[in-house]
């Protein structure tokens, strides 16, 4: 059975390292590898980031929730903010580390979850909010299991 | 997010320190670097070794530097970068885009060399 860890913080930037802290935690717990914990922290983050930024236009009387799925075989985040979403083919398709964006000033939270995930998905439901799923499953041949 | 700025032979120095993230202070960085380069100080050192964290806003950040300071002929360099910001810059491929020295006087000598 999963264990279930959540968090709900204002919807302020400072505020996001506290995640870090929590995810660092939860990856040690669950045996992830260093490298695999930073990428997860990073994902959070930038998924927070975009709530806060996106979702909640910096409204600091709205909260982002976290919540951390564990399972004995993958990791599971969920982040939801109460935000009106936004258009998920367009930038699910676009592409910033082309070169004629590469020096955009924005753009990249998602790209950066996509990269660091083994997968991302979204869902925008009117009048629960806007969900992202991050996942990232455990390498049954690295850290922790032996090989056969 | 913390910094402190050095001035010296016409580079700016600056040394942040916590979390490059957007907002508060990290958007007093940007300002520092916009305005420094627009009063002609185009020549710019940012020292990453005390900064645990930068988010894609914090990138946004490090990129109107970098921008601001080509424009005016000049260059914005990055020093001390950890592992966990070495990793998002090449995920972005931002690597291709900022010089980054692994000490201070590689970084130093690299700005003498510069025309700006």
């Amino acid at each position: 059975m999963d264990q279930v860890i959540q968090l709900a913080i204002p919807s302020r930037l400072e505020l996001l390292p506290v995640l870090d802290r929590l995810v660092q935690g939860i990856a040690e717990q669950m045996d992830f590898s260093e490298d695999e914990a930073d990428a997860i922290a990073i994902s959070v983050i930038e998924a927070g980031t975009n709530a806060i930024q996106h979702g909640h236009k910096k409204d600091a009387s709205k909260t982002v929730e976290f919540r951390f799925n564990l399972n004995p075989d993958h990791l599971q985040v969920v982040v939801r903010d109460t935000g009106p979403g936004f258009d998920v083919d367009a930038v699910l398709s676009s592409d910033p580390t082309r070169p004629e964006d590469l020096m955009k000033s924005s753009g990249r939270g998602i790209f950066i979850m996509r990269q660091m995930m083994d997968r991302v998905d979204f869902a925008i439901r009117p009048r629960e909010g806007t969900f992202v799923y991050l996942r990232k499953s455990k390498d049954v041949n690295g850290r922790g299991v032996a090989p056969a | 997010m913390r910094f402190s700025q050095e001035r010296e032979g016409g580079v700016l120095i600056l040394r942040l320190e916590g979390q490059l993230m957007g907002g508060g202070e990290a958007e007093e960085v940007r300002d520092l670097l916009l305005s420094s380069i627009d009063q002609g100080t185009s020549r710019i050192l940012l020292d990453m070794g005390e900064v645990s964290w930068v988010n894609s806003s914090g990138l946004g950040i490090l990129i109107a530097g970098h921008l601001a300071a080509r424009q005016r002929g000049g260059t914005m360099k990055l020093m001390n970068v950890g592992s966990r910001i070495d990793s998002i810059l090449n995920v972005t491929r931002l690597s291709t885009i900022f010089e980054v020295y692994e000490t201070e006087e590689e970084a130093r000598r690299s700005l003498q060399g510069s025309n700006a």
